[in-house]
């Protein structure tokens, strides 16, 4: 402003040649840019999205006539991971005749870690097989599910050349008939992870379906978002889940975007559905796009307004429906409880714990129900799970499961949001899962996906549908994520149990964070430290959990936005310094051991 | 289409229109026409000054994209250098580059990338985001594949995506040995800013020419609303408002402008007032001299009425003869007197008009009837066309019948006993009476001055016939004072007439007379004696 002031204020009688200066000054040097002035605040952007991170295409290249056999399937290969136009390119590899082949906007993929060079393994004339062989990794299905699948695999490509004399695709192998043959890296470059909502039946929480979509255009994933969850859930969560959409519900048109303001028409059928679940479930999903804050439901062009929030729902809305509780949402805080250094339970108030009145030296691994109304754990040798009501400050527990036998023990107890509690017996090569709704006897659930393996810690996710578990597999203790599929009489199975992430070699112990992250004690490629980490259940990179020495861990906890507390062997609970920051550093002033987080 | 046709030729028309009366306007005020070019000229320059500043503008922002798209791009390509040269396996460390390079680029919309590897050509290379490969353009490709290694190439475009429009941008390329690497910056923000910065040169040179016309508008009133003072003082000057002055303000050139007309009126107005009060002497001098003369004149009339009855008595015949000439001369000197009696009061300013509503041709018929004797004794015959129904007119008589007594007097005095043709016609505004005779007529140039005073046709004849020669100035200005006309034509050898326009309502004013000043009939050339009374 200053600045300003030294170029414009002359005083009024000048002489003319001096009043031109003036003007030509003005002219010149006022056009500067200001080098000082005040402080503008501002807001920083109010969420970053998985979905807005740039991403990469590959530029397929049109095949060139005087390519040989095995240049040709280089080239289709390489072609089939590029989206663009629906795979008009890569078809321009394959002759007149199979080119009714079109993999859709979600295909089935084949996923190969890399390929070998295509060998031409017989020609004769104007005919000739390629194969290509590669490590298979999995399968991502229809529905955008992906399952693991290794094996080594050699696919034979057909070709023919043309009376023009350039070689082209007659024969596909099985595997990219109705779809794709991609690498790893084809497909972390042209798929997102993104998730679907869908009910957990008989309860308000919504339960995230993560799957794999192409992404062809950022503009056009919200469309893909939407068509994918009316096309229901992947097979894996599929029995467990309900889709609030009638069967045959469509998107009419497009997502209309309008600045901030998405509109989602529905076809007819929607009609059938309840309009405030339908609502949640598009809500939520919608939400991982942070180009739309507001939209609109419209069934047949005609708005619905869902009453707890008008036509023009916020996407933020919805809060009672969410996958870690309502309370999470809000952001509530919830007391921490550990095992106190004189062996008893405590409640910890900041640093301090405050004792809850429980006998001492009665369990270790403690659980508290969501409500504080009941506790739960394990007796100190592990063969009996204890549990009993905390009220008033005071707490009795009584032996609710004891061992099988002298091979077995049990993994640490834990609620899920009903207040139902579960637990394994595992020996070193068989498990079984328990569960006990509040007020009846626990019952073995029939259905186990991992009876066969030993399992060292389960846990039920807050929307107590999927399940988290380490599972011994081939020597390493490795995560899997599971479903639970519930009866109109209460869970009837648990399976179908997927590795979250192959990066985590040796898991010690977990817990789920959010809905979308499980806090795990492991360790990564071969290093025998065992440290904290957060794991997407996406199955997104796994990145280390705070700074500093923690000593050796033992037992982990965590909730929504709160410090993950880790309990460790020397006998202290450590804590984050800042909840939010996830490298902040640990904290270990309180002497206790096993904290827990209640459900 | 007819319609449009005619819309367009009325618009047409209608803005012939306009602009004919601007230029009409424009030629009557100067203001208008400084303002008009101040506004002409100075929305050229200003137009050329925007189309240069703009220009500027345009050139000193590609400039600097352009270096820091350079920077950008040299930074891309160290990388690319760095991360791809030294290692044997490039497949899949491409992607690895190309995800670093992404990081960058993004959802800020700062640039996109496009990279390519020359040396496999399964595949045409990664793009970043929606951006299309087309986007680079195939003469860049050329001069970058014609290019040394390391070197660098820019060129502008349109930048094309999946899904969304395309829009301007500025496309740098590099290669290293085995890679090009191509950065699309979109100039979609400076095009923005160039639009603002055009829309406000159009706004500010607008409202530049706009003040320009207004200070120009300004400037000359200020010299043109004095200006304009002075030619109405002087025009109410012409008129004969010699008391008007211009008002004088500063010290200014159009204050010396006001001081010198000022000046130069009121030596006009003291020069004028002189001259008036010269004239008014003169006519009082010989209104007095009449008035003066009169009364000793009465006294030498009943002494030479005295003589003159008795002429039969004296013994010499000669005296009888000598008191018969004293009586006729001194009926004309009191004739004389008369008439100059009644010029004077003309003169002065005395004489009043006591219109009453008249016949006209009555007036003509006792006229006539009073002067037929001498007209026989001269051997005229007077001829009458009178129209059938009533002229009507407001006249005063004694005056009228003065006028049309003096001209048939002088009908048949120069009437050469030929016969002597009185008309009189009427129309809705004016009478008239034209007295035609066939005498000597006048020369060209004597229609003006039969009405000076004293002036007769031949100097040579005797005063002995006749008036006093004053008999058709007095008549003139008994006609201007009804607010007509008295007029002469002749031609030698073809008589002469005079023609009375009188206005039917006293002091009206007249603009025509119901009869023709040159007679019908009359041939050769129309001597014109113009002498509209009013002039």
């Amino acid at each position: 402003m200053t600045d300003r002031r030294a170029c414009g204020g002359h005083s009024a009688r000048v002489p003319a040649a001096l009043a031109t200066a003036a003007v030509l000054a003005l002219g010149t040097g006022c056009a500067n840019v200001p080098s000082g002035g005040r402080v503008v605040a501002g807001h920083a952007a109010d969420r970053v999205e998985q979905a807005d991170d740039p991403y990469v295409r590959l530029i397929p290249a049109h095949p060139r006539p005087d390519w040989s056999p095995a240049q040709v399937v280089a080239g289709f290969l390489a072609a089939s991971g590029g989206f663009d136009d629906g795979h008009k390119v890569a078809r321009e590899y394959l002759s007149a005749g199979s080119a009714s082949w079109n993999p859709g906007p979600r295909p089935a993929v084949t996923v190969f870690q890399n390929w070998q060079p295509p060998q031409v393994v017989q020609q004769n004339g104007d005919s000739a097989s390629v194969q290509v062989a590669g490590d298979r990794l999995g399968r991502i299905g229809g529905d955008g599910q992906y399952s693991a699948d290794p094996d080594t695999a050699v696919e034979t490509f057909q070709l023919t050349r043309s009376p023009q004399g350039v070689w082209r695709i007659t024969g596909l192998p099985d595997d990219a008939r109705s779809g794709l043959l991609l690498t790893k890296a084809d497909v972390d470059r042209a798929f997102r992870t993104v998730n679907l909502y869908y009910f957990a039946p008989g309860r308000p929480t919504l339960v995230p379906n993560g799957v794999f979509l192409p992404l062809v255009t950022r503009h056009d994933l919200p469309d893909q978002l939407v068509r994918a969850l009316l096309t229901g859930p992947s097979s894996w969560l599929g029995p467990a889940v309900k889709s609030e959409f009638p069967e045959g519900t469509r998107l009419r048109g497009r997502v209309a975007l309008d600045k901030d303001t998405a509109t989602v028409d529905l076809s007819k059928e929607a009609r059938g559905g309840d309009p405030d679940r339908m609502s949640a479930q598009l809500s939520w999903t919608l939400r991982q796009l942070s180009e739309i804050k507001r939209w609109k439901l419209q069934i047949e062009g005609v708005t619905v307004e869902p009453r707890p929030t008008g036509p023009l729902q916020p996407v933020r809305s919805w809060p009672q429906n969410a996958p870690d509780g309502p309370e999470a949402e809000a952001g509530q805080a919830q007391p921490a409880y550990v095992i106190g250094a004189a062996g008893s339970l405590a409640r910890l108030a900041g640093d301090q714990p405050q004792p809850a009145g429980l006998p001492p030296n009665r369990l270790v691994r403690p659980a508290v129900s969501g409500d504080h109304q009941e506790i739960a754990g394990l007796s100190r040798g592990g063969d009996q799970v204890l549990a009993g009501a905390l009220a008033n400050g005071t707490a009795e527990v009584h032996t609710l499961l004891t061992r099988r036998d002298r091979r077995t023990r049990f993994t640490a107890p834990g609620f899920d949001r009903d207040g139902t509690l579960w637990t394994v017996e595992t020996s070193q090569n068989r498990s079984w899962l328990w569960m006990r709704q509040r007020g009846r006897p626990p019952v073995r659930v029939q259905t186990w996906g991992l009876g066969g393996r030993e399992v060292s810690a389960f846990r039920v996710a807050r929307d107590g549908v999927r399940a988290a578990a380490i599972v011994k597999i081939d020597a390493r203790y490795q995560v899997q994520l599971g479903r639970i599929v519930r009866g109109p009489a209460g869970p009837t199975e648990a399976g179908s149990f997927l590795p979250v992430s192959s990066e985590l070699t040796e898991s010690v112990d977990l817990a789920w964070r959010d809905f979308g992250t499980l806090a795990v004690l492991g360790s990564k490629n071969n290093d025998k430290s065992v440290l904290p980490y957060l794991v997407p259940v996406s199955g997104a990179a796994v990145s280390a959990l705070g700074a500093g020495a923690l000593g050796v861990p033992k037992t982990i906890t965590a909730a929504p936005n709160q410090s993950v507390l880790v309990g460790t062997q020397a006998g202290t609970v450590c804590r984050q310094t800042n909840p939010n920051d996830q490298i902040s550093e640990w904290l270990c002033s309180v002497q206790g051991s096993d904290p827990t987080y209640p459900y | 289409m007819q319609r449009v046709r005619r819309a367009a030729r009325r618009v047409l028309a209608w803005l012939r229109r306009l602009l004919r009366a601007l230029y009409a306007r424009q030629r009557r005020s100067i203001q208008l026409r400084v303002v008009t070019s101040t506004l002409f000229i100075s929305a050229i320059v200003v137009a050329i000054l925007g189309v240069f500043l703009t220009q500027q503008m345009t050139n000193a922002l590609m400039d600097s994209k352009v270096k820091a798209a350079g920077v950008q791009l040299d930074e891309g390509l160290s990388t690319v250098r760095g991360q791809l040269t030294n290692q044997p396996d490039a497949g899949g460390r491409l992607n690895n580059v190309i995800n670093t390079l992404k990081e960058r680029s993004g959802p800020s919309g700062l640039y996109e990338v496009y990279i390519r590897d020359t040396r496999d050509s399964s595949f045409d290379g990664y793009s970043s985001n929606e951006l299309r490969a087309e986007s680079v353009p195939q003469r860049l490709r050329d001069e970058l594949r014609r290019a040394p290694a390391d070197s660098t190439a820019y060129t502008f475009g349109r930048l094309t995506y999946n899904g969304r429009p395309s829009e301007p941008g500025l496309i740098v390329g590099g290669k290293t040995p085995q890679f090009e690497l191509y950065y699309l910056f979109p100039l979609t923000q400076e095009q923005h800013t160039l639009t603002i910065v055009s829309q406000s040169l159009v706004g500010v040179g607008i409202v530049l020419v706009l003040l320009l016309a207004a200070i120009a508008s300004l400037v000359t009133r200020q010299v043109v609303i004095p200006v304009r003072l002075a030619a109405q003082g002087a025009q109410r000057l012409a008129a004969g408002r010699l008391e008007e002055r211009m008002r004088v303000r500063g010290e200014d050139d159009l204050a010396r402008l006001a001081r010198s007309f000022n000046d130069m009126a009121a030596n006009l107005q003291e020069k004028i007032g002189e001259l008036e009060d010269l004239s008014q002497v003169q006519r009082q001098f010989v209104s007095d001299v009449s008035h003066e003369l009169r009364t000793p004149l009465t006294t030498i009339r009943i002494a030479a009425d005295m003589l003159y009855e008795h002429r039969e008595h004296f013994g010499d015949p000669a005296v009888g003869r000598s008191a018969e000439l004293l009586q006729s001369q001194l009926e004309r000197f009191e004739s004389l007197l008369a008439d100059l009696l009644e010029i004077s009061r003309h003169d002065a300013g005395a004489a009043t008009l006591d219109a009453e509503s008249l016949d006209m041709r009555d007036l003509v018929l006792r006229a006539v009837g009073d002067i037929q004797g001498l007209a026989e004794r001269k051997g005229s015959k007077v001829q009458l066309q009178l129209p059938g129904e009533p002229c009507m007119a407001e006249v005063d008589r004694r005056r009228v019948e003065r006028i049309m007594r003096n001209l048939l007097v002088n009908a048949v005095e120069h009437g050469e006993g030929e016969d002597i043709v009185v008309s009189v016609a009427a129309d809705r505004d004016a009478v008239a009476v034209a007295v035609r005779d066939h005498g000597v007529g006048l020369k060209p140039g004597e229609g003006q001055m039969v009405f000076d005073r004293f002036w007769r046709a031949d100097p040579a004849r005797a005063r002995t016939t006749g008036g006093t020669g004053l008999g058709l100035s007095i008549s003139r200005e008994d006609a201007q004072l009804h607010g007509g006309w008295l007029q002469a034509w002749g031609e030698p050898g073809a008589g002469s007439q005079f023609r009375l326009s009188l206005p039917r309502v006293a002091g009206a004013e007249l603009r025509g007379s119901p009869l023709p000043l040159v007679p019908p009939g009359a041939g050769g050339r129309a001597l014109f004696a113009e002498l509209e009374a009013g002039e």
